[in-house]
């Protein structure tokens, strides 16, 4: 109705009202609808209202049923409760009687003990004995006197027993330890295990632990004070002799790990686990003192500080190149240095067993936390402590030391002595170079210890890329004599050699066999590095067992070293290769390429039937190049033959397009230059296994150009239209380049879009 | 293999005991550990930097001060970009041993390596050796120099970073073989190092 208010101008017109009018009946119907509806719902609303109304009564005895469980739960719940706490009292009166029959016990096993422990000791029954020291022991002292106290008001008797009890615990503990320490005196193994058994059972386990340690010690320096008078009686010409400390010490090691091996149960079984340790640091203590004795013998009698301060007296004059007389060879070093390894390698596996059974034993014993952390660090400073590791680790640093000389020393030698055999390409010194390097690495992987192989491996790069480079490179220096080719010094050389009996070019002809030689050495070399870094990677890990991850980088790290060995060789190489260039290639290959110029490219018909018959220009290139190329073809490996191949394409190449742009062509003069590079390029890719044709791009391209129809031509092979063809010449290149063609006018030159 | 412009060995030497490990494991780790025993041999880590967004790998070997095992660590001089000279500023032996350590840098080492002069153990209250006095020698012998505290972490980010800096500097002067991911291997040791000649104080 508000709108009508509203509006009521609305009603001033007769199309208004009818609008107002059917908008009212609109709503008329609509309510209507409503009301219908809402009737409709009239009877399932009754019904529904029908079924509560009967379900109502059901309600008020659900609801006394449940007052009445919740009655019957309260009644269960206190009774249960009552139960359980009679229960507890039962049980705190089941353990108080328990307790009290413990107690009980207790008391009558303390007169049966206190009596027991008389006898047995009067009858030497020393396990007995202990037995009941051992029962008396795991009672409570206190509280039995309270109770004695309490009953009967009198703990005399208790005391008694006490007092007769603590004095046979006393008496036998003595007894014990002086009949352990006459079976040690009396050598009688089986009496010593008697006793040592008996110890924890009167509670002096540590007592027992260090007494029966010693004995296990005195036996120890018993063999190896035997073995040692052993090893230095034996014969120089026994096979052993060159490893016999080794051996000693080795027979040391395998004495000690032989003794855990047999006591550790014995010891675990009376003492309990987590004991060994004590028992390990002893043994140590003796491991010590006789690998201090066996290696002072070492190194008096193979003269190792002597030998340690020539090398080291040796290396420091070295330095300042004034050489001692009394130089020693290193072969002699060889069997030492073998003898040097084996005793750390021994060692190393030795301190590996002990912290292994060490630590297995803790693991059983002691439960982790705190103690457990504090007894693992006991065991290693224990070890890593101990004097035998130092000694190793000094015996280590004498031999990293003899070993440096003697690798330095066998390599000057092998240079030398170097020879070259007729047939090979290198000379001897590369193979024997890299066998020595080889073999002390391999040597060093013996030693079981990655700080001594990454060390070895380490003064092995310095060696070669330092020594060994500069032994290559001193040779090159030397130079290629060249001359040989040139015909009126050929003659000479002829004319000289008859009259002086071919002393002067036999000279040059081994200068210049040794310098390819070099070349070839410093090439093989390179292959021997990379050969010997990838074998060591595989090699060295499987040596040195257990490698973790950090140490795996740190070889790696330490043969990364061998690849700037690499590359120093390669420098070497490119310095011979530049002298190749300079003093043979470049004077030879200029003059031949030359004769382009003389060679006119403005062909009539017949010129170029008569040129093509022939090709004077590129046939003696090719066959001056070949001849050239065959005086190295047989003389260097294939990878330096391939590299020289490169330079002298690189010098023909250049030189020959500096001579192109000088000269001038017509179409057929095109067409022939198209052919002659064509044939340079099969001439020299058939000589390589390397692919050459990259060099000659610029120089097929301006054959391209040479011989286009005309110039417009062009635009078939550039832009858009050069398909697979990168372009190396610059559009202004190829303007030069046309102007070489004197049927193209310079206008349509100038006209192209490139 | 993960990226790296440059790689670098920067190795550590000096007397034992005036906290070679403390300074590697600061830097590497962020650690102090109390109680370190001796070194044996020698030890290494790998810890990768940025500078002017540049990833930087450096190698740190860090080596055992006690005399035997000087040639096991004498082997690694050559190769080295850098060599950290420690001494404990509380401790007058360590610092009179120096010059002993510079000729056997003098012996091994490249002469072009980096050298860098570190008193170490700032933290301590029983100073026996005065800043300057340090900062004299390494002056005389044309090294860097810096005071550190692996305890109290400080300079110890300076050092190495510095270093870093310097070294990458160098290589790019130089114009030095890159180390790229594909070819870690290649070395381009004497090339490396400048002249070394600048005697001033790390600033």
């Amino acid at each position: 109705m508000a709108s009508l208010g509203k509006n009521e101008d609305v009603l001033c017109t007769s199309d208004g009202i009818e609008s107002v009018y059917n908008k009212l009946v609109a709503q008329e119907e609509e309510i209507n609808n409503g009301l219908e509806t809402l009737l409709s719902r009239q009877c399932h609303l009754e019904a529904k209202l029908r079924g509560i109304t009967k379900v109502l009564p059901n309600l008020q005895i659900v609801h006394s049923d449940a007052q009445q469980l919740a009655e019957m739960i309260t009644f269960t719940s206190t009774l249960a409760e009552n139960v359980s706490s009679k229960v507890r009292q039962l049980d705190i009166a089941r353990s108080r009687v328990s307790e009290c029959q413990q107690r009980v016990h207790d008391l009558l096993d303390l007169q049966l003990c206190s009596d027991g422990v008389q006898t047995a000791l009067r009858n030497e029954d020393f396990e007995k004995a202990a037995a009941h020291v051992h029962r008396f022991l795991s009672m409570d002292q206190h509280l039995l006197k309270q109770t004695a106290d309490d009953v009967a008001e009198d703990c005399t008797s208790v005391t008694n027993s006490f007092s007769l009890l603590h004095e046979a615990a006393t008496q036998l503990g003595a007894v014990v330890t002086q009949k352990f320490d006459e079976a040690v005196h009396a050598d009688d193994l089986a009496s010593v295990e008697r006793f040592f058994k008996i110890f924890p059972l009167l509670g002096m386990q540590d007592e027992g632990l260090v007494r029966f340690s010693s004995y296990l010690c005195s036996k120890l320096k018993d063999t190896a004070l035997k073995n040692l008078r052993l090893a230095l009686e034996t014969n120089t010409s026994d096979k052993r002799a060159n490893v016999i400390y080794a051996d000693t010490i080795t027979l040391l090691f395998e004495g000690i790990a032989r003794v855990i091996e047999i006591h550790q149960p014995l010891i675990e079984t009376y003492y309990g686990p987590g004991r060994l340790l004590t028992v390990a640091s002893y043994l140590q203590r003796e491991c010590d003192r006789q690998s201090k004795r066996i290696l002072a013998e070492f190194s008096k009698c193979r003269h190792l500080e002597k030998i340690v301060q020539q090398v080291n007296e040796y290396m420091r004059t070295n330095n300042v190149y004034s050489k001692p007389t009394d130089k020693l060879d290193p072969k002699e070093l060889d069997l030492l240095l073998g003898e040097l390894t084996i005793m750390h390698s021994r060692a190393e596996l030795y301190v590996r067993f002990i912290r292994r059974r060490v630590m297995n034993d803790l693991e059983i014993g002691v439960p982790s936390g705190d103690t457990r952390t504090a007894l693992v660090s006991e065991l290693e400073a224990m070890l890593n402590g101990s004097e035998l590791c130092h000694r190793m680790q000094e015996l280590l640093s004498s031999y990293l030391l003899l070993e440096r000389y003697f690798m330095e020393e066998s390599v000057k030698k092998a240079v030398v002595m170097d020879s070259v055999e007729e047939g090979s390409h290198t000379s001897s010194m590369v193979d024997d170079v890299f066998f020595i390097v080889r073999k002390c690495i391999r040597r060093a992987g013996t030693s079981s210890s990655l700080d001594g192989v990454c060390a070895v491996i380490n003064n092995a790069c310095a060696l070669l890329e330092t020594d060994f480079c500069e032994v290559l490179r001193r040779q090159l220096r030397q130079g290629y004599p060249s001359g040989y080719l040139d015909l009126t010094q050929a003659y000479s050389v002829l004319h000289t050699s008859i009259q002086q009996g071919r002393l002067q070019a036999s000279d040059s002809e081994q200068a210049r066999l040794m310098f390819l030689t070099y070349l070839n050495n410093a090439d093989a070399s390179t292959e021997y590095t990379d050969t010997l870094r990838r074998s060591l990677m595989d090699e060295v890990p499987s040596v040195l067992t257990t490698m973790s991850e950090n140490e795996r980088v740190k070889l790696e790290s330490c043969l990364s070293g061998l690849g700037s060995v690499a590359a120093s060789l390669k420098a070497v190489i490119d310095y011979g290769m530049e002298q190749l260039r300079v003093i043979v290639i470049k004077p030879r290959v200029n003059p031949w390429v030359d004769t382009f110029l003389s060679v006119s490219h403005q062909l009539s018909e017949e010129d170029f039937a008569n040129y093509e018959a022939n090709e004077p220009f590129v046939q003696n290139l090719i066959m001056n190049l070949d001849g050239l190329l065959g005086l190295f073809r047989g003389s260097l490996t294939t990878s330096n033959y391939d590299t020289l191949v490169s330079i002298l394409t690189a010098e023909v190449t250049a030189h020959l397009e500096k001579v192109v742009i000088k000269s001038t062509f017509n179409r057929l003069g095109g067409l022939v230059f198209d052919k002659e590079v064509r044939a340079l390029v099969s001439y020299l890719t058939s000589t390589t296994s390397w692919s050459i044709r990259d060099k000659f791009a610029r120089l097929t391209q301006m054959a391209t150009v040479l011989n286009l129809e005309r110039v417009t031509e062009i635009s078939d092979y550039w832009g858009s239209n050069s398909g697979p063809l990168t372009w190396r010449l610059t559009p202004a290149d190829i303007r030069q380049v046309m102007t070489l063609r004197t049927d193209f006018r310079s206008d349509d030159i100038k006209r192209l879009k490139l | 293999m993960e990226d790296y412009k440059f790689l670098f060995k920067v190795v550590l030497v000096g007397n034992a005991g005036v906290g070679k490990t403390c300074l590697v494991r600061r830097f590497t780790q962020g650690l102090f550990p109390p109680g370190q025993g001796a070194t044996i041999g020698v030890d290494f880590m790998i810890k990768t930097v940025e500078i002017d967004n540049e990833k930087i790998k450096l190698q740190i070997w860090d080596t055992a001060g006690q005399e035997r095992f000087r040639s096991i660590t004498q082997s690694y001089y050559r190769s080295a970009h850098a060599l950290i000279l420690v001494y404990d500023i509380s401790c007058q032996p360590t610092f009179d041993c120096l010059p002993d350590w510079l000729r056997e840098i003098e012996e091994y080492a490249s002469s072009k390596v980096l050298r860098v002069l570190v008193g170490n153990k700032i933290d301590r209250e029983d100073r026996e050796i005065p800043a300057h006095v340090g900062e004299d020698f390494a002056q005389r012998h044309s090294m860097y120099y810096l005071e550190t505290s692996a305890k109290e972490a400080e300079n110890v980010e300076r050092l190495f970073m510095e270093i870093a800096a310097e070294l990458m500097e160098q290589a790019r002067s130089k114009e030095l073989p890159r180390y790229d991911s594909n070819s870690p291997t290649i070395n381009g040791r004497t090339t490396v190092i400048g002249d070394g000649g600048c005697c001033s104080r790390m600033s």
